[in-house]
C-alpha cells in the first residue's frame, strides 16, 4: 500500500458509506432516502479525494463526482419528490425481514470480494489493503442497489437503487482501473445522471397518469 | 487486424455521428419554422449515415480501415456494414414518418393542440436516435461502446414514451429502466475488460481502451476477470439485445412506440446492441473457444422462447416484436459460433432482419393508418382494399420465415449450414424447426388480416389503401427482400469482409 494513503481515514468513509447504503434503501421517507444518498455521494468524494493523495489524477474524478452525484442528482431526486410523493410505497418485503435480507447480502458479498478480489481484479493493486476494501465496498453497494431495485415496488426507490448501483460502479473503479482517462469516467458519469433525470422525468409523466408510482399498478401492457 | 488491409485517416466516421446529432438540433427548429422544415432537415440527417456508410463499405471492400480521432473512430467492413444498415432503416423510416405524422392516431395521441410543437421534437429524438447509434458502431473506444449504447437508450427512450400516455409511460419507464440496469452490467464488464487489458502490460492505458489493440492482448488477460468480463457484457449488451432471458422489455418498448420508432428499434437498434455484444464478447472467443458453444445455445433458446410467445399474441406489434426475439436468436447463433460460415451467415441474417422487419412494422403501421386496429382477430378480408399493404405483408412474412426465393432464405441456411459444419446437429435442427414455427406465427396472420373472412370481432368499413408516402417505403422494403433472395451475392463483397473481422474461429 502508498504509504500516503491515510487508510484509517479510508476504512471509516468506507464503514460509514455502508451505512448510508442501507438507510437509502430501508427507510421510506424519501426525503431522508434522498438525504442518504446524498450524504453517501459526498462519502464517495471523499474517499476519492483521499485516494487521489497517492494518484492525483483521482481530484479529476473527485469533481466530478461532487457535481454530478452530490450536487446534480440530489436536485433531481428532491425536485422529484416535492413535485410527487414523500413515503415510499410499501415495498414487497416488509421492514425487519428487508433489513435482516440486506444485512445478509452485505456481510456475503463483502466478505466474498474482500477474500477473493483477484477474481474481479486483474491487478495486484486491487488486491492490496486499502484498495480491496474499497472494491469489496463497491462491489457491496452495487448488490444492494440491485436489491432495492427488485424488491421495492415505488418507482423512485427503483430510481435510489439505481444510483447505488451506479455508486458502487464507480467506487470501484478507483481500485479496479486507477489509470482510466478522465474523459472516459467524465463520458460514464455524464450517462448517468442525464439517465437519472430522464428517468425521473418519465415516472413523473406516471404519477400524473396513473395518480401513483406504483410500479405493480402499471399493467396497462400485460399479454 | 488483417495483414492485407491498409489504414485511412479521415473525418468520415466522426461526421457520420456527429451530423446526424445536429441535424436533431436543427430539427428543434421547427417549432418555429414549421413541419415541412424539420422533415427536410429529418431527411437529410438521416441520408448523412447512409451515404457515408456506403462510401465506407467501399472503402472495406477494397480493403481499407478508415481511422479518426487517433484511433478512437475505427471502421472496418463490419463497421461500415452497420452504419450502411443503420442509415438505409433509418432513412426508410424517416421517409414513412412523414406521413405517419399526420395520421389519426398519431395527432390524437399526442394531442391535437400540442402536435405541431411536438413534432420537431420527435424528429429531433429520431435524429439522436440514428446518431448515437451510428456513434456507437464507429467508435473503437470500449467505454465509449457503453457510453453510445446507453445514449441509444436515454434518446430511444423518449421515443419510445412519446405520447406521453398511460400504455406509452409505462413501457418507456420499464424500457428505461429495465435497459438502463442491464447496460450497468456491461459497463463493470467493460471496465473488466479494460483492467485485464491494461494488466498484461503489453498496452499502454489509452491503447487498453481500443478493442481493436484489446484484441491482441486477449491471450494474455488473467481468465478470472476476463472471463467474468465476458459474462457480464453478456447479460449487459445481451440485455439491449433482446436475447432471453433478458428481453422482458422488448415486446413493450417496440410495440407502443411510434411506428417509425419501432421500426428502428426492431431493425436495427437490437442489432447495434448485438454488434457491441460480439465486438466485445469477441475479443475472448479465440482464447475461450467454449463461449462459442454457449453463445449458440444461448441464441437457439432465445430463437425458441421469442417463437413460442409470438404464437400467442393477437396484437400485430407485439406480434413483431416477439418474432424480433426469437430472430435476434438466429444472428447470435451465427455469430456467436466464431467461424467464417457462421458470422457470415449471421451478419447476413442481420442485414435481412433489418429488412424485413421494418417492412413487417411499417405493414402494421398501415393496418393501423387505415383501420385503426392493430388486433388480428378485428381484421380481416382486406386484401381486395389494401393490395399493396397485402402483398408487402405477405412478402415480409415469408421472407421472415425463410421461405425461398426471399432473402431470409439464404442468411437461415447459411445459419444451419455453419451449425451442422460445427458439429452442432441439436442446434440446427432446433433453428430449422423454429423457423417452421416462424412461419406458423407470420404467415398466418398474414392470410387472417388479408385474406380470411373478417371474423365475429371485426367491425371495420370503408378501407382504403394507404397513401404512397407510406406503402412506398414498404415496396422498396419488400423489393429489397426479393433481389437479395434473387441474387443473395449482391451483399456478399462487404459482408465477406465484415465475416472475416469476427471470424476468429476455424471451422
Amino acid at each position: 500500500m502508498s504509504p500516503q494513503l491515510n487508510a484509517d481515514l479510508i476504512r471509516t468513509l468506507s464503514m460509514t458509506l455502508l451505512i448510508t447504503t442501507v438507510a437509502a434503501v430501508e427507510v421510506r421517507n424519501l426525503r431522508l432516502a434522498a438525504g442518504a444518498y446524498c450524504v453517501q455521494a459526498l462519502l464517495i468524494v471523499g474517499l476519492l479525494t483521499s485516494f487521489a493523495a497517492a494518484n492525483p489524477p483521482l481530484y479529476w474524478w473527485a469533481g466530478t463526482a461532487f457535481l454530478t452525484k452530490a450536487v446534480l442528482t440530489p436536485a433531481f431526486l428532491f425536485g422529484y419528490i416535492r413535485r410527487t410523493h414523500a413515503t415510499e410505497l410499501k415495498p414487497l418485503i416488509g421492514f425487519a425481514p428487508s433489513v435482516i435480507v440486506a444485512a445478509v447480502l452485505m456481510v456475503v458479498f463483502y466478505r466474498l470480494t474482500h477474500t477473493h478480489a483477484s477474481l474481479l481484479a486483474a491487478t495486484t493493486l486491487a488486491g492490496e489493503e486499502v484498495y480491496r476494501t474499497n472494491l469489496a465496498v463497491g462491489t457491496t453497494v452495487f448488490v444492494m442497489g440491485l436489491y432495492a431495485v427488485l424488491t421495492r415496488r415505488d418507482a423512485m426507490k427503483t430510481v435510489i437503487g439505481l444510483c447505488l448501483l451506479e455508486n458502487g460502479v464507480h467506487l470501484s473503479l478507483v481500485s479496479l482501473v486507477p489509470g482510466l482517462p478522465e474523459t472516459a469516467l467524465f463520458g460514464v458519469a455524464t450517462e448517468v445522471v442525464i439517465t437519472v433525470f430522464l428517468l425521473l422525468y418519465v415516472i413523473a409523466g406516471v404519477y400524473q397518469q396513473f395518480g401513483t408510482t406504483d410500479t405493480l399498478k402499471m399493467s396497462e401492457l400485460r399479454g | 487486424m488483417n495483414p492485407l488491409m491498409g489504414e485511412t485517416v479521415s473525418l468520415l466516421p466522426a461526421l457520420a455521428f456527429l451530423l446526424p446529432v445536429l441535424a436533431g438540433v436543427l430539427a428543434l427548429g421547427g417549432i418555429w419554422y414549421g413541419r415541412r422544415y424539420c422533415q427536410a432537415v429529418a431527411l437529410a440527417g438521416a441520408l448523412v449515415p447512409l451515404v457515408l456508410g456506403v462510401i465506407m463499405g467501399g472503402q472495406a471492400v477494397g480493403g481499407l480501415v478508415v481511422t479518426a480521432w487517433g484511433n478512437e473512430l475505427r471502421v472496418d467492413a463490419l463497421s461500415a456494414l452497420m452504419v450502411g444498415v443503420i442509415g438505409a432503416i433509418g432513412l426508410v423510416a424517416v421517409f414513412y414518418s412523414l406521413r405517419y405524422v399526420e395520421m389519426p392516431e398519431f395527432q390524437q395521441r399526442v394531442g391535437v393542440v400540442k402536435v405541431e410543437r411536438r413534432v420537431p421534437i420527435f424528429y429531433a429524438l429520431l435524429l439522436w436516435f440514428l446518431g448515437t447509434m451510428v456513434w456507437g458502431c464507429v467508435t473503437n473506444n470500449i467505454i465509449m461502446l457503453w457510453v453510445a449504447v446507453e445514449a441509444t437508450t436515454l434518446t430511444s427512450g423518449l421515443l419510445v414514451a412519446f405520447f406521453w400516455d398511460r400504455r406509452a409511460l409505462e413501457a418507456g419507464y420499464k424500457y428505461l429502466m429495465l435497459l438502463t440496469i442491464g447496460i450497468t452490467f456491461a459497463l463493470v464488464g467493460c471496465v473488466l475488460t479494460y483492467a485485464s487489458a491494461a494488466a498484461t502490460g503489453a498496452l499502454d492505458g489509452r491503447q487498453a481502451l481500443l478493442i481493436s489493440e484489446v484484441r491482441r492482448v486477449a491471450g494474455l488477460m488473467p481468465p478470472g476477470p476476463a472471463l467474468l468480463a465476458a459474462a457480464l457484457l453478456l447479460v449487459g449488451f445481451g440485455t439491449k439485445a433482446g436475447i432471453a432471458p433478458f428481453h422482458l422489455w422488448l415486446p413493450d418498448a417496440h410495440a407502443e412506440a411510434p411506428t417509425p420508432v419501432s421500426v428502428l428499434l426492431s431493425g436495427v437498434m437490437i442489432k447495434m446492441a448485438l454488434y457491441a455484444l460480439a465486438r466485445t464478447v469477441g475479443i475472448f472467443l479465440p482464447t475461450w473457444p467454449a463461449l462459442a458453444v454457449f453463445a449458440v445455445a444461448l441464441g437457439v433458446f432465445t430463437m425458441v422462447v421469442g417463437i413460442v410467445l409470438a404464437l400467442g399474441q393477437d396484437d400485430l406489434k407485439r406480434l413483431f416484436a416477439f418474432s424480433s426475439v426469437s430472430q435476434i436468436g438466429y444472428v447470435l447463433a451465427g455469430v456467436g459460433l466464431g467461424t467464417y460460415l457462421g458470422t457470415y451467415g449471421g451478419l447476413f441474417h442481420l442485414l435481412n432482419h433489418a429488412i424485413f422487419k421494418a417492412l413487417l412494422f411499417m405493414c402494421a403501421g398501415a393496418l393501423i393508418y387505415a383501420t385503426g386496429r392493430r388486433r388480428i382477430s378485428e381484421l380481416g378480408g382486406l386484401a381486395r382494399q389494401m393490395p399493396i399493404t397485402a402483398i408487402c405483408f405477405l412478402v415480409g412474412a415469408l421472407a421472415i420465415s425463410g421461405f425461398p426465393p426471399f432473402n431470409g432464405f439464404w442468411s437461415k441456411l447459411t445459419v444451419y449450414l455453419a451449425l451442422v459444419n460445427a458439429g452442432l446437429w441439436w442446434a440446427a435442427i432446433i433453428a430449422a424447426a423454429t423457423s417452421v414455427l416462424t412461419m406458423v406465427a407470420l404467415v398466418r396472420p398474414a392470410y387472417q388480416v388479408f385474406w380470411a373472412a373478417p371474423g365475429s370481432g371485426a367491425a371495420v368499413q370503408k378501407v382504403r389503401e394507404v397513401p404512397a408516402l407510406l406503402w412506398l417505403p414498404m415496396a422498396v422494403l419488400a423489393a429489397a427482400c426479393l433481389v437479395l433472395g434473387l441474387w443473395p451475392q449482391l451483399a456478399y463483397p462487404l459482408l465477406d469482409r465484415a465475416a472475416q473481422v469476427l471470424a476468429v474461429l476455424g471451422g
